[in-house]
């Protein structure tokens, strides 16, 4: 029997589900402006100046950063219910969670700091 | 001399020593329109009383006798044996415990109906005649009520597989939203934090087995889907 002991419902997961899908739409849509502006290089539209120009401005920049935002927040979540999908050993799974938040946080502050040049 | 159908049929005897194994029979199409059910039920009569399984109605009312037939969750007695690839392969709802041969342990996916707490609660006085409710709510009823719990769907889930100890299953959630959205219930903010979880709700990943399993023709990802936005609207 697989009956168990209903410890009750622990008001989580809703924000999760959220955060993944607004990422989600936020992804759909600056995540083609770089493949836009690849093809824009490709095709001889903007040369290299033209390409450090467009990265440079203050725009593009904040864009930029969201969309990394967007895309270690999609990235985290995924990959967070991915493992508690699979990974039923508390003593796994949250070390395992720990250290892709730490891991993924500083992927993106290391990002973050070469398009705002504090590096 | 009638059509013989073959069939493959898991056999287990937890009593036993044997493992489980698959058992082949022969058995002749007795009519047109001939069910998996009626193919069982000449085994049981005819050719092995020791097969068990369980049936009721046979008619798919009262949701006994769901199975893996070719490796997809049905109903027996309303599966007709024409268009079944044969030999065909019929096994016990995947991911259950095995009672013996086709019958399988249910306690578990019932205590899950259970905790949604699948009765109308109201705090109002009680009228003198019925609760009443305009056809446009009764309306809403529709595509939940007709579930017959016979476990199709939420055994043909991958997330329940992984996690069935703590998601709900598609049953039970679709009951879970049948009284979110019945106008006679008064419970709705209550029920809404009993599935705001994680694992309880949230292992639903759209995979939608349940809606392809269901005999009934339901929809549980859309129930689930419903759920989930009643969450983000009382949230935002």
């Amino acid at each position: 029997m697989r009956t168990i002991k209903e410890p009750g419902s622990a008001h989580s997961g809703l924000s999760d589900w959220y955060w993944q899908r607004l990422s989600a739409v936020v992804l759909a849509v600056l995540l083609p402006l770089p493949f836009f502006l690849l093809v824009a290089v490709y095709s001889g539209s903007v040369d290299q100046q033209g390409l450090l120009d467009v990265l440079d401005h203050v725009a593009s920049r904040v864009l930029h950063s969201v969309l990394i935002l967007a895309l270690i927040i999609h990235a985290y979540i995924g990959l967070k219910v991915i493992l508690e999908d699979y990974v039923h050993v508390l003593g796994w799974r949250i070390p395992l969670i720990g250290t892709m938040l730490v891991m993924m946080s500083g992927f993106g502050i290391w990002w973050l700091a070469l398009i705002w040049a504090w590096a | 001399m009638a059509e013989m159908i073959k069939l493959s049929i898991f056999r287990h005897d937890p009593d036993g020593d044997g493992k489980p194994f698959m058992q082949a029979f022969e058995v002749p199409l007795l009519q047109p329109g001939m069910k998996l059910l009626d193919a069982l039920n000449y085994i049981k009569w005819e050719l092995d009383g020791t097969l068990t399984y369980r049936r009721s109605c046979g008619e798919g009312v009262c949701g006994s006798d769901g199975l893996n037939i070719n490796g997809v969750n049905g109903l027996a007695c309303i599966t007709p044996i024409e268009g079944l690839k044969q030999p065909i392969h019929v096994r016990p709802l995947p991911s259950m415990q095995v009672i013996r041969d086709l019958v399988v342990d249910m306690d578990h996916f019932f205590d899950q109906y259970r905790q949604v707490k699948p009765w109308l609660q109201s705090d109002s006085p009680l009228p003198e005649h019925e609760r009443l409710q305009s056809p446009e709510d009764r309306e809403r009823l529709n595509g939940s009520y007709e579930c017959i719990l016979c476990a199709c769907c939420t055994t043909a889930c991958p997330s329940w597989w992984w996690n069935g100890d703590r998601f709900l299953g598609p049953a039970a959630l679709l009951q879970a939203n049948r009284w979110i959205v019945d106008s006679r219930d008064e419970a709705t903010g209550d029920r809404l934090d009993q599935v705001e979880d994680a694992f309880r709700l949230y292992r639903c990943h759209q995979i939608m087995n349940c809606m392809d399993a269901c005999p009934k023709e339901l929809n549980p990802t859309a129930a689930i889907g419903h759920i989930k936005r009643k969450l983000v609207s009382r949230k935002s």
